[in-house]
């Protein structure tokens, strides 16, 4: 594991590097699904790089990102983060995305949000967070209703999808329904490998 | 000053208009009234802001007294121009007793002139539940409560939820249904 800040089973979170950059124009290009996006957009390196570098100029910073990378063989996957980090009320929006299709599907955007997660409430003591994902996109409202974040209501109009302007749907998540959440999901976790 | 006022932005005890230079030496009422701000940084703010403004899709104006011209707050206005809506945010001045009805005003008149006159399709505004003035004038202009964030900002006495509430302009919402 390369700097790890926070590792897991599978994953590991470390801090973006600048050779990141080629690595998520790649998995831009790559990307498959529509449902997610407006649209879907070409980036450069470059961008990447920019996004980066000015992520780190910041202290206290107002946006954190990680790369997610597999313990297996350090391979990055994708980014979490949470941004919009409100140091003196203690909240922050939290963002992820898991990359590549053939990864999808194996539990690895949950197990990276829990470490996130973690980092928030216990690292830099957070005491509430938000999520808003458009209304289409129903498998990551599922996914956050499944870490434990509550629905919190809907922003109107903020998208447009097959002619219509969609919803974003908003949830939200305090410290202590998070601490629930979490032991629940680490006993089924262990309920799981005990069955292996 | 006077002279700065837009006609579209004078209400009877508050009017918003662009920052000057000058509004530097009161950065506590307009850019942050909870970290320490001094004149130096109000102003590189200032001039960061105002560079390329043109092309920037967020603006921040004062919130002045009619009466006087004291700066009372700040509105921080963000569009996104590709979807036609905007969000808005405001700093006020921490030691104002009346300051929820100041900001109550000044949202009048930004939605009016953003929803009805910009014709912007929505004009979202994030407000803590402990500003019951605002709220209702937010009510009175026909914003519309779609979500509440519990627990969102901290206070002396426990914690206060964030109420989302959006203008919906009804133009757009009549092609819509």
């Amino acid at each position: 594991m390369r700097s790890p800040i926070m590792a897991g089973e599978r994953l590991y979170l470390r801090p973006m590097e600048a050779g990141d950059a080629e690595l998520m124009a790649r998995l831009d290009a790559a990307e498959t699904d529509t449902f997610m996006w407006r649209w879907r957009v070409p980036t450069s390196p470059l961008q990447h790089e920019h996004f980066i570098a000015e992520g780190y100029k910041q202290q206290p910073p107002r946006h954190i990102w990680f790369s997610v990378c597999l313990r297996e063989d350090d391979r990055f996957i994708g980014n979490v983060g949470v941004v919009d980090i409100d140091w003196v009320h203690r909240s922050g929006e939290t963002v992820s995305w898991i990359g590549p299709a053939e990864v999808r599907g194996r539990g690895y955007g949950t197990e990276a949000k829990h470490l996130l997660l973690e980092y928030c409430f216990d690292r830099i003591h957070l005491h509430v967070l938000m999520s808003e994902v458009d209304e289409p996109n129903t498998r990551s409202a599922a996914a956050l209703a499944k870490q434990g974040y509550r629905p919190a209501g809907r922003r109107r109009w903020t998208d447009v999808k097959d002619g219509r302007y969609v919803d974003s749907l908003l949830f939200d998540l305090t410290r202590a329904e998070w601490l629930a959440a979490r032991d629940d999901w680490r006993a089924g976790r262990a309920a799981a490998a005990a069955r292996r | 000053m006077q002279d700065l006022r837009p006609v579209y932005l004078r209400g009877p005890n508050v009017y918003l208009r662009a920052l000057v230079e000058a509004d530097k030496e009161r950065g506590a009422a307009w850019l942050d009234a909870t970290l320490p701000v001094n004149a130096g940084r109000a102003g590189a703010v200032l001039e960061e802001e105002h560079q390329g403004q043109r092309r920037r899709s967020a603006r921040r104006l004062a919130i002045a007294l009619t009466k006087d011209g004291e700066v009372v707050g700040g509105a921080r206005v963000s569009s996104h121009d590709a979807f036609r809506t905007c969000r808005l945010a405001f700093e006020m001045a921490p030691w104002r007793d009346d300051a929820d009805a100041l900001r109550a005003e000044a949202l009048g008149l930004l939605v009016h002139w953003l929803r009805d006159g910009a014709e912007l399709m929505v004009v979202t505004v994030e407000l803590p539940a402990d500003q019951p003035l605002t709220s209702a004038g937010a009510e009175a202009l026909g914003m519309v409560l779609g979500a509440r964030l519990r627990e969102w900002y901290g206070r002396p006495v426990g914690r206060v939820d964030c109420l989302v509430y959006q203008a919906l302009n009804p133009r757009w919402e009549v092609r819509d249904a």
